[in-house]
């Protein structure tokens, strides 16, 4: 297989995952082995993943390899109106997250290259018909898909240094919410897709002895922008209200940019014996990045007469729609470890806790986030010594989070509901890895 | 490896199944009746009790009244059944009449009232006598076992009027007369509440008397009813609130909201309509005229020009409108309108000459006397102070009633200058208190939309919540309409 056409293959992948396994809109769901284990593996040199946790430790993996994993994010969240009323729930919808790797690199040579294919942030929320936040949103699918050919070189037999040329090779946007009108809730569609952008994951890894490894690694941010997204209206006005409630709706086109922040990351391995492996992983996200969500709307459907300057690219009379989001960096610290039972079966187990990069006051609909404590499971059976399967298992519950209308109002974020949201999420993953 | 794989994507399946059981639960908050018992609920008030809404008491203002969506709510709690005196006889759903939204003329809408289906008893609207007398039309009556009592227009003042709902000549309330029998017909509304008490044996009530006692004056522009005073309501409203404790009874009382808030007295800015009569050009012809007729000095003719004149019931009682004057709704159709009377002038407009002296400010009255609007249009600065300080002085009352018996209040009067304040959001729509565009409030100005109702409904679900440690829950007030446009 050439790098050409994983690239490709890449490329045409149908990825989306559920805001699942990290703050935000991450996804850490990087590699299936690194899943089972807490998602540790910035200090560790496990298997062709490194390139997504740190691309130092690709040149210490010994085998070149290809693998391939999938997961099935199984989100559950449920909101209560803080007016009270009924528990509304998301409308349950599996997301796959998807991983891809290959190496390659003469036997005993220095030197590894590699490519990756990696979805690293996403939301999918579909959220009940009718529930009390329509009029801020009733759907949202965020998609991205991250290309990375990756070098990395061994300096010395115990250290190696790796990078990446990250390339947002497919990112896609698609919101929806209702808009209150006197006639009656009318719907908007905003759905585009991104300009292919680049970034870089370069990483150190160390290991000074048979116990004892580190690495540091970091993900540059990457802003995924629309430029020239649809618009998209239904239920506007009719009759004798159409052309006076309508005019202010006449947008066609809209533009936003939405960061995909840095990741910054350490990690500690240590292998206490020959059969056990435990890693240790802090990892800093600058979510502070994501100030503001801001919409400029452009284009003219004719819904105001004829086209003016004045009456172009009107979304509610306006050709701007700004939201602070004002999200803090955020911490998350990862521990895990894999047991070698024997040569066919390794078992792993881990725990990892995230904190909310989203301030209080300022929870949305599409990113109900929360302090989050992370369970997983995993294990691998080796088919033959060169073929193997792993399965992994995620469990994320999330710290249920409130947030009262005087919340909003104080914090100018009333274009949100107040409530109380509280959400789960299950990833079972299953993997496939080939050593040559 | 084959087998693996099918193992495991049955498991995969297994635990998917297993997953729907894991709907994370909100527990919070968990619905209960607290301290308090909704098993028969009576409300007490006016036409907000009623639930008019567009001028008017129609059915589907009845059915959003806030009694109602209160009920609703109750009912999650152990609340019974909630009877209202609905305008549901066939062909009467449009009640009373009401103000209707028909279509749009450069963005303004055209407001007219609907005719169609109304529940006027026929014949009742005659005119009679020599000279003819205009009757009060009768409204279709209700027998329900009413435990919504929201009559519109009762002040606190009217409540132990005998007669209020008596059908003759000089007139009574005709939303009362329907609610009253052939035994009943001459009874008080403190009696008809009575009766209803001992009927029922409400376990809670809310009342929502007071607003008419200053409603009615600034509404008029302090030409109609008085203001009531303190003494006159503190006895009524004690008195109406004590039959409805006597039982024991749980309760709300809500206090008066600062009727100058609403757009009735908001939505004509009298600043900018001031400035824009001022600016008008005063024709030579008649600046000429004046200087002649009056001996103006040059500067005095470079000082013509044209003002918003008012009526009042000060001294004088004709003079120039000033910004802390506020026109009411319906001078925005007479301001500048011609005349209707001998006067040349438009209607509100005069002439204001600066530096006169007492003589010529006689000749300039004689000659060209402003056409000032009439006292009706206007809440003068002084009658403004006045309902304001009348409408404290009345909600102490309510405020020291409601901490003496231990009852929930709701003070309208706080929420509602909040609104007008900074607008209330809600569920990420937001409503305001301006005319046709706020949501909150209907075609009359005066009176809440479906959407006001609940919101005031979720506000009244607070207070008693926090009184009686309750958990009633609150409704979504996106899902209620605001004003209607025409589809």
């Amino acid at each position: 297989m050439t790098v050409k056409t994983l690239l490709l293959a890449g490329g045409t992948l149908l990825v989306s995952a559920s805001a699942a396994s990290a703050s935000g809109f991450q996804v850490s769901l990087g590699g299936q082995k690194n899943i089972g284990m807490g998602n540790v593996g910035v200090g560790l040199s496990l298997d062709q993943a490194a390139m997504f946790y740190n691309p130092g430790a690709l040149a210490m993996v010994r085998e070149n390899g290809v693998q391939v994993g999938v997961n099935a994010a199984l989100a559950r969240s449920s909101f209560r109106s803080a007016d009270g009323g009924p528990q509304r729930t998301l409308q349950n919808e599996v997301v796959t997250p998807f991983n891809f790797y290959a190496s390659f690199g003469p036997k005993d040579a220095k030197y590894k290259f590699g490519v990756a294919v990696y979805t690293p942030y996403g939301s999918k929320l579909k959220y009940a018909d009718d529930w009390e936040g329509r009029f801020a949103l009733t759907e949202i699918n965020l998609q991205s898909v991250y290309v990375q050919p990756t070098f990395s070189y061994a300096l010395t037999p115990q250290l190696s240094v790796g990078a990446g040329l990250m390339i947002l090779a497919y990112g896609s946007v698609n919101l929806q919410k209702d808009i209150p009108l006197p006639t009656g809730p009318a719907h908007i569609t905003l759905d585009g897709t991104t300009k292919t952008q680049f970034g870089y994951n370069a990483g150190i890894y160390f290991k000074p002895s048979d116990k004892l490894s580190v690495g540091v690694s970091y993900r540059s941010k990457i802003d995924a922008t629309v430029e020239s997204g649809d618009v998209s209206f239904t239920g506007l006005a009719g009759g004798a209200s159409a052309a006076t409630v309508n005019r202010g709706f006449t947008a066609t086109q809209f533009s936003a940019t939405l960061p995909l922040p840095a990741v910054a990351s350490v990690g500690v391995g240590i292998n206490p014996s020959e059969k056990l492996t435990i890693g240790l992983d802090a990892s800093l996200t600058f979510w502070s990045a994501y100030q503001s969500l801001d919409f400029k709307f452009s284009g003219n459907n004719g819904n105001a007469g004829a086209a003016t300057d004045a009456n172009t690219g009107l979304v509610g009379g306006s050709n701007v729609s700004n939201s602070k989001r004002q999200y803090q960096d955020a911490l998350t610290f990862r521990l895990g470890g894999q047991y070698k039972i024997d040569d066919k079966l390794t078992v792993r187990a881990g725990a990892a806790y995230d904190f909310s990069a989203v301030r209080d006051g300022f929870v949305g609909p599409e990113t109900p986030d929360s302090d989050r404590a992370i369970g997983t499971l995993g294990a691998t059976y080796q088919i033959t010594d060169s073929f193997g399967v792993d399965a992994s298992f995620l469990f994320e519950g999330f710290k249920e989070r409130s947030q009262s209308q005087q919340d909003l109002v104080s914090n100018g974020t009333t274009d949100r509901v107040a409530g109380t949201y509280k959400t789960n999420i299950y990833i079972p993953g299953i993997g496939l890895h080939y050593k040559f | 490896m084959k087998l693996i794989f099918k193992s495991s994507a049955a498991a995969l399946s297994l635990m998917g199944l297993a997953l729907t059981s894991c709907q994370p639960d909100i527990d919070d908050p968990k619905s209960s009746a607290g301290q308090a018992s909704f098993t028969t609920y009576i409300a007490v008030g006016n036409s907000l009790t009623a639930g008019y809404s567009d001028n008017g008491l129609y059915l589907e203002g009845q059915q959003n009244s806030y009694p109602s969506i209160l009920a609703k709510q109750f009912a999650q709690v152990g609340g019974g059944a909630f009877v209202q005196p609905l305008f549901d006889g066939p062909n009467q759903s449009n009640g009373a009449g009401y103000l209707k939204i028909t279509g749009f003329v450069n963005g303004s809408p055209t407001i007219v009232p609907e005719t169609s289906s109304l529940a006027v008893v026929p014949g009742s609207l005659d005119v009679v006598g020599t000279p003819p007398v205009p009757r009060t039309n009768l409204l279709a009556k209700s027998t329900v076992n009413n435990q919504n009592l929201g009559v519109p227009g009762i002040r606190v003042a009217d409540v132990q009027t005998a007669g209020y709902g008596l059908n003759n000549p000089l007139g009574f309330n005709n939303y009362f007369e329907r609610l009253l029998g052939t035994a009943n017909a001459a009874s008080s509304y403190q009696q008809y509440v009575q009766e209803r008490v001992t009927t029922l044996k409400p376990t809670f009530f809310t009342n929502w008397l007071g607003n008419n006692d200053v409603l009615g004056y600034a509404s008029s522009g302090g030409t109609a009813a008085p203001l009531t005073p303190v003494a006159e309501f503190t006895t009524k409203y004690s008195a109406i609130t004590d039959i409805l404790t006597a039982g024991g009874a749980k309760g709300l009382l809500a206090t008066i909201p600062n009727v100058v808030n609403v757009p009735y007295f908001t939505t004509v800015p009298t600043a900018g309509i001031i400035a824009q009569v001022r600016s008008g050009v005063v024709p030579a012809t008649t600046v000429a005229g004046l200087t002649a007729a009056l001996g103006l000095t040059p500067t005095q003719a470079a000082s013509i020009r044209f003002g918003l004149f008012i009526t009042t019931t000060g001294t004088p009682a004709v003079r120039e409108a000033t910004a802390a004057d506020l026109l009411l709704l319906p001078s925005s159709s007479v301001i500048n309108t011609p005349s209707t009377t001998a006067n040349p002038l438009p209607r509100g407009l005069g002439i204001v000459i600066t530096g006169l002296s007492t003589a010529q400010t006689t000749g300039l009255s004689a000659a060209a006397p402003p056409n000032p609007l009439a006292n009706s249009l206007v809440l003068d600065a002084a009658e403004i102070t006045s309902v304001q300080t009348r409408t404290t002085e009345l909600n102490n009352v309510i405020t020291n009633i409601a901490n003496q018996k231990g009852l929930a209040l709701f003070d309208s009067n706080t929420f509602f200058n909040g609104v007008a304040t900074n607008g209330l959001a809600v569920n990420a729509v937001n409503n305001t208190a301006a005319f046709v565009t706020g949501n909150l409030f209907s075609l009359d100005g005066v009176h809440p939309t479906p959407r006001g109702y609940a919101v005031v409904a979720n506000e009244m679900i607070k207070a008693i919540n926090a009184k009686y440690g309750a958990a009633v829950p609150g409704v979504d007030a996106t899902q209620y309409r605001g004003v209607k446009f025409p589809q």
